[in-house]
C-alpha cells in the first residue's frame, strides 16, 4: 500500500493506494490518521478509490481513526468506496457508522454544511 | 529466523506481518492459474491475510522461530486452503460478536467474522500446544481453464 496526503481549504484528504492486509503499510496508515490528530486536523477524508480490498485490520485502522478524531472534536469521511470494501463494510455493519460518499467532490461539500 | 518456502499450491512463512505482501502475491499468481475470478482471489486473499496475520501475531505471537503453513489446491470446483501455525490456538465460542453496539467501535475482532462471512467452509482445529489448523473451502467461478 501507498499513501498520498493533500489538502483542500482545511479538509485533509488521505489516498491510499493498494491492499490493506496488516503489516509495515497498515502502521502507515494508522499512524498518518493519528498524527493528524496531534496536528489539530479535524476534517479527513480517507479516499478509497485505489484500495483494491482490506481485511479486518484496515477496518479496524479506519474505525479507530474515526473514534479518535470524533473523540477531539473531528470527524472522519469516506469517499469513493470499492465494491469489495462496501461489502466488507455492509457485513460489518461499519456501513452505518461511517460517513460515506460516492465521490471526493461529495465529500468535501458535506464538509461545508 | 527460517527462511520462505514457495512451493506450488505451498508456502511457509516466518512470524512476521512483512512476510504478508508476499503471501498476497503467491495466492493472487496460484489462483490465476487456477483460473479463479478476481473477485473470488480477492474473497480468499483476503480471508488468508487475516488468517495469517491472526496466526503470526495471536497464534505464534511473532516468536521469528515458528512458521504459519498455508497450502492451498483446487478441488471438485471449490479451493481448499489450509492454514496452521504453532500455537496455542484459541476458543472460538469465546470471539466476540463484532456487530452488538458494544463491539461495534472496537479495533479488532472482525478477524473471523469476515473469514465466515466470505467462505463457504471454515473448519478450526485446535491441536493442543501443537498449533491451530483452519481449513477454509470456496467455491468458484472460474474465468478459464
Amino acid at each position: 500500500m501507498k499513501l498520498s496526503q493533500r489538502e483542500i481549504n482545511d479538509v485533509v484528504i488521505l489516498e491510499p493506494k493498494g491492499k490493506i492486509m496488516g503489516g509495515p503499510d497498515a502502521t502507515l496508515l494508522h499512524d498518518k490518521l493519528h498524527e493528524l490528530i496531534k496536528d489539530g486536523k479535524k476534517k479527513v477524508i480517507v479516499d478509497l478509490a485505489k484500495v483494491d480490498w482490506m481485511n479486518s485490520t484496515g477496518l479496524g485502522i479506519l474505525i479507530s481513526g474515526l473514534t479518535t478524531m470524533r473523540n477531539n472534536g473531528g470527524e472522519l469521511k469516506l469517499a469513493n468506496v470499492t465494491d469489495k470494501i462496501e461489502s466488507l463494510l455492509t457485513i460489518t455493519k461499519l456501513i452505518t457508522v461511517f460517513e460515506n460518499y460516492d465521490s471526493l467532490e461529495e465529500a468535501l461539500n458535506s464538509f461545508k454544511t | 529466523m527460517p527462511k520462505v518456502i514457495k512451493e506450488p499450491g505451498k508456502i511457509i512463512i516466518p512470524s512476521d506481518v512483512a512476510y504478508l505482501q508476499m503471501l498476497d502475491e503467491f495466492l493472487e499468481e496460484t489462483l490465476r492459474g487456477f483460473g479463479v475470478s478476481e473477485s473470488d482471489i480477492a474473497d480468499i486473499a483476503i480471508s488468508v491475510t487475516e488468517l495469517a496475520n491472526n496466526a503470526i501475531i495471536h497464534g505464534n505471537k511473532e516468536n521469528p522461530e515458528k512458521v504459519v503453513d498455508i497450502r492451498i489446491k483446487l478441488i471438485n470446483g471449490a479451493v481448499e486452503i489450509i492454514v496452521s501455525d504453532e500455537g496455542k490456538g484459541f476458543d472460538t465460542l469465546a470471539l466476540p460478536d463484532p456487530l452488538t453496539e458494544e463491539n461495534l467501535f472496537k479495533e479488532n475482532g472482525r478477524g473471523i467474522f469476515i473469514v465466515r462471512s466470505l467462505m463457504d467452509k471454515v473448519d478450526i482445529k485446535i491441536r493442543k500446544d501443537n498449533g491451530t489448523v483452519i481449513k477454509l473451502v470456496k467455491k468458484i467461478k472460474r474465468v478459464h481453464k
